[in-house]
């Protein structure tokens, strides 16, 4: 089968979507050489390989015991081990608990409260980029600060700490995501270092809260739940993991906003005229251009999918991307419709791993892009952006943009 | 407050239940077990409404 199947091209980075068609259209289950993994790119496939249990996401233990087997327990041991108790990379049991114990720090009013002060961090934010004056990156200004300092004034930092948080995200990334080559060895080695900062910071967090309970998450995140609770080091590893996972993908969640309102003027318009449509809308920027294009899973157990069979150590990525695009599910998928309804995409996943974040991801969303259009009416893009060659996520380099 | 789910329009996209775990039950297989008719406890009807609003195919509804 001689179709496109390797999506960290440059070419496959810039337009995703062509090649996801080619693979929906001519081999929707496709062994890709290039990925030594299955692509599964139609909507059906995904949304039943999330409720399919032949598929794990136990992924960071396997290589966590094979480096410790191999002797080599080093600095990056520590963040593996980490890592490996985050419940995105578990199963149940261990995901249905931790899960629950997270649950009551991401229930629907508390994250509603967070209304004024997201929306006076995107201001804050806003009024910088508005006193600057000719192309600025909307993304290095705003997008990529906003999430990081959500986290950490939802878990209760100091101000004068927050911007430690953005620097210990891009560290966790850096390990989660692996080196490239000795040149970013030397990278390695400072990220590790970092992240043990990090360590001893939560823990320390955690001291105060215990002494003085607040109304923060992280305070929510201590309580009981019937007879159970997190112990410290489950604590430290859930505020690691709701920086990792809540960062990136909202920065890129409200850049890729803009750059297709941008490219779509008619819908900016739209938006322009009835704001109150930004609920909607966001679903179907989140459906058009989502920060996530593939998800993995670990095949544990032989299943078939479309009559392909997958086989127990297999890998397979699930194309979340493609799977919004699908005119199986979709009409008119390729065209921007701020006003789709019911719009059941698959952008926060599905299933048991769900984006626990994705009431708070939303509401950010929301106020950063609503106040974008409202305060920068001359909103204009200044320079074609360029996508990064990565598998996970849809993600820009810069978006250079002017707003007078 | 009484609401219900439709399982004939639900797709265990699982957006109730990170609302509220406790309002929005999930099957083994994450599909809706809030049942046809179930009464929603007092002082928890912003929630539950909250949650009715994030089913993105509208499975769920306030029946009273
Ligand atoms: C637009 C922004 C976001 C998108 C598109 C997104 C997407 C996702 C997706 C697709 C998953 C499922 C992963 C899997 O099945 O393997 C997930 C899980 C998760 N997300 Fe998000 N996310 C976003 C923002 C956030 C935020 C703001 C937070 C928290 C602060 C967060 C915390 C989590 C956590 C903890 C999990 C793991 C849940 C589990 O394993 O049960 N995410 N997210
Ligand atoms: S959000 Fe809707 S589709 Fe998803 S589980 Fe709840 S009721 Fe079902």
């Amino acid at each position: 089968m001689s179709v496109l199947d390797d999506l960290t091209t440059p070419s496959a980075s810039a337009d995703p979507f062509s090649v996801f068609r080619a693979l929906r259209e001519s081999d929707p289950v496709h062994w890709s050489e290039a990925h030594r993994a299955w692509l599964i790119t139609r909507y059906d496939d995904v949304s039943a390989a999330f409720q399919n249990k032949a598929f794990s996401n136990d992924r960071v233990r396997p290589v966590l015991e094979r480096k410790r087997q191999s002797g080599a327990e080093s600095a990056a041991t520590g963040v593996l081990g980490l890592m490996t108790g985050w419940m995105v990379v578990n199963d149940p049991p261990v995901h249905t608990r931790l899960r629950k114990l997270a649950a009551g720090a991401f229930k629907g009013q508390r994250i509603a409260a967070m209304d004024a002060m997201i929306t006076r961090i995107v201001d804050e934010h806003l009024d910088a980029f508005l006193r600057g004056s000719g192309p600025q990156d909307l993304i290095s200004e705003v997008a990529y600060p906003l999430p990081a300092t959500v986290i950490a004034t939802m878990l209760g930092a100091a101000p004068e700490d927050r911007d430690r948080f953005r620097e210990w995200s891009d560290e966790l990334a850096l390990v989660a995501f692996g080196t490239g080559g000795a040149a970013r060895a030397d990278r390695h080695e400072r990220a590790l270092r970092g992240l043990r900062e990090m360590e001893s910071y939560f823990h320390t967090l955690i001291e105060k809260r215990r002494a003085e309970p607040g109304e923060d998450m992280l305070s929510a995140l201590m309580a009981k739940e019937g007879d159970d609770r997190l112990t410290d080091d489950e604590l430290v590893g859930m505020c690691a993991l709701l920086l990792f996972a809540g960062h990136e993908t909202t920065t890129n969640s409200i850049a890729n906003s803009v750059l297709a309102l941008l490219r779509h003027p008619d819908q900016l318009d739209r938006l322009r005229r009835d704001p109150a449509l930004i609920g909607p809308a966001v679903e179907e920027l989140l459906r058009f251009d989502g920060p996530i294009k593939v998800l993995n899973r670990w095949v544990v157990a032989e299943t078939e999918v479309r009559g392909r069979t997958i086989r127990p150590g297999e890998r397979v990525h699930l194309v979340l991307a493609s799977a919004n695009r699908d005119p199986e599910k979709f009409a008119a998928p390729d065209a921007l419709d701020l006003g789709r309804s019911p719009n059941p995409h698959v952008a926060f996943g599905k299933g048991i791993h769900a984006c626990i974040g994705a009431q708070l991801a939303r509401m950010e969303t929301r106020i950063a892009v609503a106040r974008i259009v409202e305060r920068l009416p001359g909103l204009a893009l200044a320079e074609e952006p360029e996508w990064k060659d990565v598998l996970a996520s849809r993600s820009m380099e810069k978006l250079v943009v002017t707003h007078s | 407050m009484r609401i219900g789910v439709d399982n004939e329009v639900c797709e265990a996209h699982g957006q109730c239940s990170i609302v509220d775990m406790d309002l929005f039950p999930l099957d083994d297989d994450g599909y809706s077990a809030v049942g046809p008719d179930r009464e929603v406890p007092e002082g928890e009807e912003d929630t539950a409404r909250l949650g009715v609003d994030a089913c993105p195919v509208r499975a769920l509804k306030v029946l009273s």
